[in-house]
């Protein structure tokens, strides 16, 4: 009888972290923190007749980043086209029923184009598009949705990471450099391979430390600023002088290990340097890999309002501006020149990033 | 498992037996013994950082939020409340916490106010579980999930409007200071860097916990004693440990079961709240959604682990925060090194069992155990990132299954009580 509430106990103990983990999946790509200016506008009017549906990722408008890039998107989108926008949050943990829910939601409201907001929506877009062959569907980081009516949105995070990979490269006087992932999945791969493959093309023997905070089914590694932490502090106690996180909310951690060990950090998604929630880091970033999901938002609102939408992956990459490194702080100012040769060579196709 | 009682892994979680008394002498060197398979597995591999200053600095801060949860679960189970929503209060914890911190702009006020948040959390559970008799797990699994979506309705509405907050995260949090014993830096520094056998290990290891400790680690830690002392050594605690045990008996003695069991749990959320004001405060630095990746579960099964007692479960979050630093900071080297000690502990329990205690079919599991993992040890060079990822996991479910045999949980944890019930 013991024995089995022991037993019973411990089975329960169990369930629940592996109910955590499951709750955490749908932590996504959403990233960074701090509040960007971007106020919601109100409705404008609907002067270019065109109803916009968009669906985030958690977090939401206000994340600071990924959500708050689409939003910046469509907010532009909404002054400049004169579309109409109806948006729509999700919550940590839900199910993809939830999301299909959501996206049905809009598209039954009248909503064309709907747009989904990160690879959690996936599955989810390529059923409801099904639906709804007149609605025109768009999905931002995913490229396993396929369909007549479904365009995807994907970035060249290689590219950007080669970039900013060079710049660690160049930057880094013991010639020992660190990456940092949140989850272990094929997205943040990407940003890996490229950072691997511009620091080798600046230095060739470059030592490279490389760590990923979670394993997938568990996304707890995209909001855990604590492991960050001490993840990168073992790379600085390692020898490492700059670390590069493609860790969302963990990412502050390894700016503040960053801090601690007086070594440099590179930031992800948007211009972490410029973000008013990492102040206290801002003499520690580097740089940061930008990407622009307002730039891929907005086109997309722009090719549906003169019907030139056209469905299948749209890779916004270095040449189309999609993504970039920032230089807010000056601090890499001086191998300015050299990266812009290698952002040349990419676009020029050059040099080809690999993705993995 | 044939064997009913096998000897645990390591000593320093070893529960303390019924034959057999854990005394300090024997603890100590169990953990000498330790530091010295660390440096023989430290020397063979060359994996520095197994005993580094940083790893133990980066185990002792991932350890307190989990030994913290796990202190809450004691008061309360020790009480007779099983509390499956540390995790909840834990959460409500980061949160307050960071709350305090930036409200009063101090973060001592925040470490108040996270231990406030828990027992709020814990008054939740008290009402439904002593007052009204609702099932614990339920009312736990209920808390874990108000948890949640409380603080990221508070999120929304306070932290959104800070400059560097969001509807995820707080703005930065002020810090808590820090203790280190200067004198001792540079000397260990010096010692710890030419990876002598086993004086570099201990110079890592001594360094790890003399330097830039902070104010909060310290009083995490002494809460453990002092959760011993008031619940072994006085009067209040044995009582409360009695509504526990069998209530219908401290009822019968004049004790007020509901107020004790009252009590425990709130002392239970506010331990768990002070766990989750650590992760913002001081291991963090930010308060973030989501943040406690299910510490508090695993508070919990460090409770366990440490067979209801508070030594035994500061000893199974020392092992986790251990594990988790390890693979961490230099995750397929310091982990494959671990494999060395692994394999090398389970070849002194094989010898144990068939010198000692004559079990000569549990020796020969036990030997061939440790010769599959050295095999595994020794025929690879590093693990892959995606097994290192769950070695803290691991290494607890193994001791825990391990030692499940003989734990001991309080004879009424989890049973529903009744005022007047006995008749």
């Amino acid at each position: 009888m013991l024995r089995n509430r022991v037993s019973k106990l411990a089975a329960t103990t169990m369930g629940g972290v592996l109910l955590m983990a499951a709750a955490a999946c749908g932590g996504g790509d959403d990233t960074t923190t701090g509040a960007t200016a971007g106020a919601s506008s109100a409705p404008a009017e609907a002067g270019g007749g065109a109803k916009v549906g968009l669906a985030y990722d958690i977090g939401g408008r206000g994340d600071g980043s990924f959500n708050d890039a689409a939003a910046k998107g469509l907010d532009q989108a909404v002054s400049e086209l004169k579309v109409e926008k109806k948006e729509l949050e999700a919550t940590a943990g839900e199910t993809d029923a939830q999301k299909e829910e959501r996206l049905r939601l809009l598209a039954n409201g009248g909503y064309n184009p709907v747009i989904a907001v990160g690879f959690a929506y996936s599955g989810s877009v390529a059923k409801v598009a099904k639906e709804f062959p007149d609605v025109k569907f768009a999905i931002v980081d995913d490229d396993a949705a396929k369909g007549d009516n479904i365009s995807n949105l994907m970035f060249a995070e290689e590219q950007g990471s080669f970039l900013v990979g060079a710049a660690a490269a160049l930057k880094s006087e013991k010639g020992n450099i660190g990456f940092v992932g949140g989850v272990d999945v094929p997205l943040i791969h990407k940003f890996e391979a490229g950072f691997e493959a511009g620091a080798k093309a600046v230095k060739p023997d470059i030592k490279i430390q490389s760590k990923y905070l979670t394993q997938p089914p568990d996304f707890g590694g995209f909001g855990d600023p604590a492991k960050g932490k001490t993840a990168a502090q073992g790379m600085y106690d390692a020898g490492a002088d700059v670390v590069y996180q493609a860790a969302g909310g963990s990412g502050a951690g390894v700016f503040e290990a960053a801090k601690a060990a007086k070594a440099s950090a590179i930031g992800v998604d948007s211009d972490q340097a410029a973000l008013p929630a990492y102040a206290d880091f801002k003499d520690v970033i580097i740089t940061s890999m930008i990407k622009k999901v307002d730039v891929a938002v907005f086109d997309f609102l722009k090719n549906f309002t003169t019907g030139t939408v056209k469905p299948g992956p749209t890779v916004y990459d270095l040449k189309a501006g999609g993504v970039d490194y920032s230089t807010t702080g000056g601090k890499i100012d001086d191998i300015k020149p050299k990266i812009d040769e290698y952002k040349q060579k990419i676009i020029g196709g050059e040099i080809s990033v690999p993705t993995s | 498992m044939t064997a009913t009682d096998l000897p645990v892994e390591r000593p320093v979680e070893t529960p303390p037996a019924r034959r057999f008394r854990l005394s300090a002498p024997m603890l100590l060197l169990g953990l000498a013994g330790l530091v010295v398979l660390l440096s023989v597995a430290r020397l063979v591999t060359g994996a520095n950082d197994i005993t580094s200053a940083g790893t133990v600095s980066a185990a002792l801060g991932l350890a307190v939020p989990i030994g913290l949860a796990g202190l809450g679960g004691l008061w309360s189970e020790r009480a007779g409340v099983v509390n499956i929503g540390l995790e909840g209060m834990m959460v409500l914890g980061t949160w307050f916490g960071a709350w305090g911190a930036l409200q009063f702009h101090s973060p001592w006020a925040g470490v108040l106010a996270g231990a406030i948040g828990g027992a709020l959390g814990a008054a939740i559970h008290a009402v439904a579980t002593v007052t009204f008799g609702v099932d614990h797990i339920i009312s736990g699994v209920a808390i874990n999930i108000v948890g949640v979506g409380f603080t990221q309705y508070l999120s929304q509405l306070v932290f959104n409007g800070m400059p560097g907050g969001g509807t995820k995260n707080s703005p930065p949090l002020p810090k808590l200071g820090t203790v280190s014993l200067g004198f001792l830096d540079d000397p260990l520094r010096t010692l710890e860097a030419t990876h002598w056998f086993v004086l570099s290990d201990f110079a890592g290891v001594l360094r790890g916990i003399t330097q830039g400790v902070s104010w909060f680690t310290i009083l995490a830690i002494l809460l453990v004693p002092l959760s011993f002392y008031v619940l072994w050594r006085t009067p209040f605690g044995l009582r409360l440990r009695a509504c526990g045990e069998r209530p219908v008996a401290a009822e019968s003695l004049g004790v007020n079961v509901y107020l004790y069991k009252w009590a425990a749990v709130l002392v239970s959320g506010l331990l768990a709240g002070l766990g989750g004001a650590f992760l913002s405060l001081v291991a963090a630095g930010i308060y973030r959604d989501g943040q406690t990746g299910g510490r508090g579960y695993i508070g919990l099964a460090a409770m366990i682990f440490g067979n209801w007692r508070p030594g035994g479960l500061a000893g199974g979050a020392a092992l986790f925060g251990y594990t988790d630093a390890l693979q961490l900071r230099q995750g397929g080297i310091s982990v494959h090194a671990l494999l060395l000690v692994v394999a090398l502990l389970l070849a002194a329990v094989a010898v144990y069992q068939l010198v000692r205690q004559r079990r000569g079919i549990a020796a020969l599991v036990t030997g061939i155990v440790a010769i599959a993992v050295f095999a595994i040890f020794a025929l690879t060079d590093t693990v892959p990132e995606q097994f290192t990822s769950f070695t803290p996991h691991l290494t607890t479910l193994l001791v825990l299954s391990l030692a499940s045999q003989r734990l001991r949980m309080p004879a009424a944890d989890g049973v529903p009580y009744r005022r007047g019930q006995a008749k």
